[in-house]
């Protein structure tokens, strides 16, 4: 029987915390807890957009261990939270609080902004700005009434906990980005399948993060199983599999609807436009949360999960794309098809299979939907600022799906990457939805 | 002779274009400005040359950010050292960058200057004093970020049409994105300026220019933006029909394609000698070369040919550091005077983002004959680190060979005069009665070979940099100059042989009036 949305959050969101009900002070302050992790998120997700290297794996990747600082803040003095260490790879104890009192707003802000700014040390002066100004904005939102020394207390296990994270974060291989991502020499494959950059932009001539592939997993303990099978046979004969699979991409290029254009445009998340697509998803997350009033014990857990799924989603993707170094359907099409062709979209500077964003949202999907039940109706009003309108779902899966079809919309994927990638990442999904977050 | 004369042109260029040598004299010409300031400078630091004393030496305006702007008397002596005095004719606060025009046609250069809050107009009353003019000419300066300018005269007006970019409000301090301010149309009526029109949407312009990019005769306004601050954003165009308010070129309705970039400034030339103007908009990283695709199709779809020309000028060349470059003022001159339209690009971090270079050196790039161009900055002597932002390749000392002003955040302007042997050249004004004086939407046709290269005479574009003066062309070998002028009105000059070597004011139906410096 599928769950009405108001059912799923009364029976298995709202009951496990009800059951701990708080003072009206507790809950104020947890109000303020919920406003300090949804304005740093708002603040985050320009961030990722406006600081260069964050493309989306790296994106991704901060996403994760901003998502893992908040729910260790919290946890770390709420009983009905379950640390995520020993949980996730090489996330050891974080720290414990000391004696005295501590308040929870004040834990998470300093945690928050510690973490950051640590992460996004590189943006510009614009977000430096932004950061600080955030710092001070937020900072008072949460001191204000508390005492001087649990103030001070506070900020300083949070400052705590985000120091413990970043320490970890650094030795997980995908902390030092030069160049935007771009190695600055690149030996292109001799195969007649194998990637060629695919822009007249210099610095893409070579591949995005060739090397993201061999990062630390965080919640997956053998990221080669999750391996996606190899792509269709390459082959340049008409009538063969792949020049259908391409023939595809070409005639739905060529008689693309104006839902099919909005499709294609709204799941683009282009890097460095965009918050990208793992932001994507975050900001739908964002979005029930205003929604539905969740609260911060929902929401950072939440958020948590997501940011550990879309981040190992893209280290599952990267190694799969430069295992098997295939071509995209640009070139593909251009060279045996038709050399005038144009996707809609701007292809991504790496190779193709499988689909990025396919396999982050099904790993996505997949932990929005352990958490919020399936059949879990929400609109998605993430790009109204960008002029794209609102777009309603029935559900997580449904929207994944659309996603990864919207990839072959936009003329960058073939359906065989997309259905491939999708599977990698709900298997991807599916160790980072298992984690314990309640006690 | 004129045969042999043609085919020395014909023979291909050199692949080694001759590379032209600097001196730099920043230490003796006499500019003492920096621009400075925090966050609200990060963009800006115009630099801008016109004459305003009368001796046909152009003067030099730098802006100063939070500190003050000054203007720049030229001392120098013909061929000799550079040499300027410092006033305080234009001491003003906040400027981002300024732009030269003669508004009201009356011979004495005016100046638009940009700012932080209002926009000044100054009137120059003559030997290189300036009024404030706002009040006097009806023009609403309102209070923004302004960071783009251009102008042109619409058909049947006397006055010119102003177009200003904003940038972003400033009193969004943790959330600015998205916050892009209008850009304003300043249309006159009659003798002074109606209420700004707003040029919505607008998107976080950093140049602008007016542009016969079809040569339909209704030249249309280019902006370009920068991503980092606007959303739903993209490099835009604007008809500007007269009588008409302004309207955007679409996709749907022009064939507009959408380029999204860290817009930063235009430089327009046809440099692919098909006709048309081709366009260089800098950004960070890649940089582009626009050039039209197919012109009988009358859509304003473009190749990018950075690439393939050699141009991307992407990340630095010299100095060891190999982060992705950040390119403010680029300008379109033949600066070995070899025939060919080089390129200078000014270069610098934004301020100390450490994913771009921080030894970011200005490029200097020369034409090689075959499309293709050559970078020789640091050969020639101008591949300074300092943090570059506007600038000006100009014959400050009018001996023919282009000379290079650059102004830098914090530490103050660079100047280069170029020495060395110079090839042919010769340099122009244009002068026409009445309205627009200085002929701003004409076009001068310089045959070269077969070919027909068109200089549209543009106000605007850059990054918050212009010039109004003498017109240069190099020539080569060439010892004349095969050129005409298309007046603003669209009348066609006759055909024109000058000699190499000489200044030259043309005037609409008149006689080539040689001028030699005093």
């Amino acid at each position: 029987m599928p769950f009405h949305r108001r059912q799923v959050l009364g029976f298995t969101i709202a009951a496990p915390f009800a059951l701990a009900l708080k003072p009206a002070l507790a809950a104020a302050r947890a109000d303020v807890s919920r406003e300090v992790l949804l304005t740093w998120h708002k603040l985050i997700l320009e961030l990722v957009r406006h600081t260069a290297t964050y493309m989306p794996p790296v994106a991704a990747r901060a996403f994760a261990y901003i998502g893992v600082t908040a729910h260790e803040a919290l946890a770390s003095g709420n009983p009905a939270l379950r640390s995520l260490a020993g949980q996730l790879t090489d996330l050891t104890p974080l720290p414990a609080r000391g004696e005295g009192e501590f308040d929870e707003p004040c834990v998470l802000h300093a945690a928050l902004e510690a973490a950051v700014t640590g992460l996004f040390a590189n943006t510009g002066p614009t977000g430096q700005r932004a950061m600080e100004k955030m710092g001070q904005i937020m900072g008072k939102t949460a001191s204000e009434g508390m005492a001087g020394d649990v103030v001070d207390r506070s900020v300083a296990h949070g400052r705590a906990i985000a120091a413990h994270v970043l320490e970890w974060a650094a030795g997980d291989g995908g902390a030092v980005i030069e160049n935007m991502g771009f190695p600055r020499s690149y030996t292109p494959g001799t195969r007649p399948q194998d990637w060629v950059p695919t822009s007249a932009i210099r610095m893409q001539q070579a591949p995005l993060l060739p090397a993201w592939g061999q990062n630390r997993p965080f919640a997956v303990p053998d990221m080669a199983s999750l391996d996606a099978p190899a792509p269709p046979d390459y082959d340049e004969a008409e009538g063969s599999t792949f020049h259908a699979y391409a023939t595809e991409v070409y005639e739905t290029g060529k008689a693309l609807t104006d839902e099919q254009k909005l499709i294609a445009r709204f799941w683009s998340d282009d890097a460095m436009l965009t918050p990208t697509p793992a932001g994507h998803w975050i900001s739908i997350v964002m979005q029930i949360a205003d929604r539905d009033a969740l609260p911060v014990e929902v929401i950072a857990p939440t958020l948590a999960k997501l940011g550990v799924a879309q981040a190992d989603a893209f280290v599952s993707c990267w190694s799969t794309k430069f295992k098997y170094n295939l071509l995209r359907p640009v070139t593909y099409i251009k060279r045996h098809i038709d050399k005038a062709w144009e996707p809609l979209l701007i292809t991504p500077p790496f190779p193709e299979y499988t689909s990025g964003h396919s396999c982050q949202s099904g790993a996505a999907s997949t932990v929005l939907t352990a958490v919020f039940g399936e059949d879990f109706a929400f609109d998605d009003a993430t790009h109204v600022d960008e002029g794209l309108p609102v777009r309603s779902f029935p559900s997580f899966a449904a929207a994944a799906e659309e996603a990864a079809l919207s990839r072959m919309y936009g003329g960058i994927h073939f359906r065989f990457g997309n259905e491939a990638g999708l599977a990698q990442g709900r298997a991807v999904g599916a160790f980072a939805a298992a984690l314990k977050t309640e006690a | 002779m004129r045969a042999l004369v043609f085919l020395a042109l014909a023979a291909p260029a050199a692949a080694e274009p001759a590379i032209p040598q600097f001196a730099d004299e920043t230490a003796t010409a006499g500019f003492s400005t920096p621009y400075e300031g925090e966050w609200e400078y990060m963009v800006g630091g115009g630099v801008a040359t016109f004459d305003c004393s009368g001796d046909g030496f152009p003067e030099v305006f730098l802006s100063g950010g939070s500190g003050r702007s000054a203007l720049y008397l030229n001392r120098s002596a013909q061929g000799g050292a550079l040499a300027f005095e410092k006033t305080d004719a234009l001491g003003i606060d906040a400027v981002l960058g300024a732009y030269p025009l003669d508004i009201d046609s009356d011979g004495a250069m005016d100046l638009v200057v940009l700012r932080q809050g209002e926009n000044r107009l100054m009137r120059g009353l003559g030997n290189c004093r300036f009024e404030n003019a706002n009040a006097a000419w009806g023009f609403d300066g309102g209070d923004a970020w302004s960071t783009a300018f251009a102008a042109i005269w619409e058909k049947g007006q006397s006055w010119p049409t102003l177009a200003i970019g904003n940038y972003i409000d400033r009193k969004e301090e943790a959330f600015p994105w998205g916050s892009c301010t209008d850009n304003w149309l300043h249309r006159p009526e009659g003798n002074r300026f109606g209420a700004p029109i707003p040029l919505t949407p607008s998107y976080c312009a950093l140049s602008m220019l007016f542009t016969d990019w079809n040569r339909s005769g209704h030249p249309s306004l280019r902006v370009s933006n920068d991503r980092e601050y606007y959303k739903g954003g993209q490099e835009q165009m604007w008809h500007l029909e007269p009588d008409q308010p302004p309207r955007l070129y679409t996709e749907k309705d022009d064939g507009w394609k959408r380029l999204r970039i860290w817009g930063m400034g235009i430089a327009s030339a046809d440099v692919t000698l098909d006709g048309f103007p081709d366009y260089y908009l800098t950004s960070m990283a890649d940089n582009k070369l626009q050039v039209l695709k197919d012109a009988a199709s009358g859509k304003p779809d473009y190749a990018d040919l950075a690439f393939k020309s050699g141009i991307t000028a992407h990340r630095p060349y010299t100095g060891g550091d190999e982060n992705p470059s950040t390119a403010w003022h680029p300008q379109f001159a033949d600066v070995n005077n070899d025939g060919l339209l080089d390129l200078f690009v000014a270069k610098g971090n934004v301020a100390e983002m450490p994913d771009f270079a921080a030894q970011d050196p200005n490029n200097l790039m020369l034409a090689a004959g075959d499309g293709t161009f050559v970078e020789v900055g640091d050969k020639a002597g101008v591949a300074s680190m300092a943090i570059a932002r506007g600038a000006q390749v100009v014959d400050l000392n009018l001996d023919g060979r282009l000379d290079i002003v650059v102004q830098n955040r914090w530490t103050g302007a660079e100047v280069w005069r170029q020495t060395g042997a110079a090839g042919g050249w010769v340099q122009l004004r244009l002068q026409q009665p009445g309205a627009n004086r200085d002929a701003i939407g004409a076009v001068v046709e310089i045959r070269r070979q077969d070919k027909v290269e068109r200089h549209e005479i543009t106000a605007g574009g850059g990054h918050l940099s212009g010039s109004v003066g003498w017109l240069h062309f190099g020539l080569g070998a060439s010892p004349t100059a095969e050129l005409r002028v298309i007046w603003p009105d669209g009348s066609e000059g006759a055909w024109l042989s000058l000699p190499a070597g000489s200044f030259q004011i043309l005037r609409p139906e008149a006689t080539p009036e040689p001028w030699v410096p005093k």
